[in-house]
């Protein structure tokens, strides 16, 4: 019963592979996605006050894991709801496409339960190579190529962040004689205050998910796979591979224990600040409506690093309420870029000119997404940045804290640029969106939870702050 | 002789060496094909690594090993995948230098 959410995706990629041998469109294969996604869902809900160890202590089951893994379940039954035409995927590839959305889904959730080096390691690649072949998998036959370019610039640096974080292991697993966290955690929180080759290690070993974060300076995939991956892909790319790397670097940073680690919280500070400010400062100027999330995904990358650097129990909490708020405003985004895009094109901010008039409840959903990224009360990325700041503050990191709200201020510029061209320009002959009823269902979800969130934190801290206390 | 096969340094320099070869070879490789052989020196510098500390240090001395098994087997996996899009920029661009790549500009 422990193992069944990830049993459950296990079982149905391989039913996904016998789909994928015969010739379909890839409805049944849509559908059979949906309800592993809601089968997921529901297991990981279950089995969410559960605990429990398998495979001889490297997987760990707790509400942690169990946490993340309800998350990326709704992650994935989002995204394969809200694009249910796949119009940016030729016809012969999607159920392939849904094996390997299935399959990075369920590496994912074996990731946030590992407590192993090695099996962390097998799951993280799992889950990425799962990605790296999604992005060339957008139809070709408009002569778009850019996406081969996008993919091989993804698949080749994804490597080297692999190969930083392979040599880091190597070294905590020489600093310690072990690959289970339970003995590698204690040895190196004695270790780093005095040895520097421990803080390289945590150093390195986080660089692997720096990268899935796109913390500056690993972020130079980012623009190049959000404008070349198709919409749908992009939209899972943003947001759900995020979850995984927010909770393995909860779980490195708890290495350097409360007090010491001086050097690797000044790196950390170096990090987010770099990333708030490139990232704003370069969506600025962006007319691809994706690239601009892109870039803003790496400022919020940013903003999940200040929860991260506190060290506290308090500040990783909200660092995972953060990145739950993450996913649901940016879900909410990338629902109206795949319903705006016609035969699964980009969508420029243009393209979205009087979306009030053509599809009202998706220019509501894309007002809440933005506003809620842009951090304007009562929405969930309001909450989430005022409860990352006042921790950072109360860390004594002021500067950060002034630097930081300064960014807020960035961002909000070119969020509601995109909320005044959808609500106060004209139509222009642009036809009207057809939205079907699955969508609109999941764009309500979205706005009530991006809403509850940000209304009622209090309930979702609480369940995160026992939930980091259960891994400390 | 300095008898340098029986010290851990040995080893830590070298894999240090192929981690750095293969990061710069990434950065200077004018084609795909170099990029992605600079790649998996990266990955050849850290099996060293384990294969080394599991030699000198590590009490239970299979676990480095399977480490490294299990790196070379993703490494397999991985050029596989990179070399099946290499294919595909082939068919589309006619050409593996990187020069010729710039449709997007990240």
């Amino acid at each position: 019963m422990l193992f069944a959410p990830e049993l459950v995706l296990l079982l149905g990629s391989l039913l996904l592979f016998f789909l994928s041998l015969g010739e379909s469109d890839g409805k049944g294969a849509r559908n059979v996605t949906i309800l592993l996604g809601l089968a997921g869902f529901v297991l990981s809900i279950i089995t969410l006050f559960q605990e429990g160890s398998l495979f001889m202590g490297a997987y760990r089951i707790d509400l942690f894991s169990q946490l993340f893994k309800v998350l990326i379940a709704v992650g994935m039954t989002c995204v394969v709801i809200f694009d249910g035409e796949m119009k940016g995927i030729s016809a012969r590839m999607r159920p392939e496409y849904y094996l390997f959305l299935t399959l990075s889904c369920m590496g994912l959730m074996l990731l946030v339960s590992s407590v192993e080096l090695i099996t962390m390691f097998v799951a993280l690649e799992l889950s990425s190579y799962s990605l790296y072949l999604m992005v060339p998998m957008r139809d070709d036959t408009g002569g778009i190529r850019f996406q081969m370019e996008a993919a091989i610039k993804y698949i080749l640096f994804g490597i080297i962040a692999t190969g930083a974080m392979l040599y880091g292991m190597s070294y905590l697993f020489g600093l310690t004689g072990s690959t289970h966290l339970e003995v590698v955690v204690p040895k190196i929180i004695e270790l780093s205050a005095s040895s520097p080759a421990a803080i390289l290690g945590i150093a390195l070993f986080m660089f692997g998910f720096f990268y899935k974060l796109a913390v500056f300076p690993f972020h130079f995939w980012v623009p190049d796979v959000y404008e070349g991956a198709a919409n749908s892909t992009t939209a899972f790319i943003a947001s759900v591979p995020k979850l995984g790397a927010v909770a393995i670097l909860i779980r490195l940073v708890v290495m350097v224990g409360p007090t010491g680690g001086d050097a690797l919280v000044n790196l950390l500070i170096v990090l987010a600040l770099c990333s708030m400010f490139y990232g704003n400062l370069s969506a600025l100027v962006q007319t691809d409506v994706k690239r601009m999330l892109g870039f803003s995904g790496i400022s919020h990358a940013g903003y999940v690093l200040l929860g991260l650097l506190t060290l506290k129990d308090s500040g990783f909490a909200t660092s995972i309420y953060y990145i739950a708020g993450y996913l649901v405003m940016n879900l909410a985004c990338f629902l109206v870029i795949c319903k705006v895009s016609k035969n699964g094109e980009n969508v420029s901010i243009d393209d979205l000119s009087g979306l009030h008039q053509r599809a009202p409840l998706l220019a509501l959903t894309l007002g809440v997404g933005m506003f809620a990224l842009a951090g304007i009360p009562p929405f969930v990325g309001f909450m989430g940045k005022f409860m990352l700041l006042t921790g950072a503050y109360k860390a004594g990191h002021l500067t950060l804290v002034i630097l930081a709200a300064l960014n807020t201020a960035i961002a909000i510029y070119y969020y509601l640029s995109v909320v005044r061209i959808a609500f106060c320009n004209d139509p222009d002959e642009r036809p009207s969106v057809s939205v079907d009823p699955m969508t609109k269902l999941v764009s309500v979800f979205l706005m009530v939870v991006i809403i509850a969130m940000g209304v009622a934190p209090a309930k979702v801290l609480e369940l995160a702050t026992t939930a980091v206390r259960s891994i400390l | 002789m300095l008898n340098l096969s029986a010290q851990l340094n040995t080893y830590l320099v070298i894999g240090a060496m192929l981690f750095g070869f293969g990061v710069c070879g990434l950065i200077r490789r004018p084609t795909l094909i170099g990029m992605l052989i600079a790649a998996e020196l990266v990955l050849c510098g850290a099996s060293i690594n384990f294969m080394a500390f599991n030699h000198f240090l590590a009490p239970d001395p299979t676990v480095g090993q399977i480490m490294t098994l299990f790196i070379m087997a993703i490494a397999a996996a991985e050029a596989a995948i990179a070399m099946s899009i290499l294919v595909c920029i082939y068919r589309d661009y006619k050409s593996i230098e990187l020069e010729n790549l710039e449709e997007l500009s990240g």
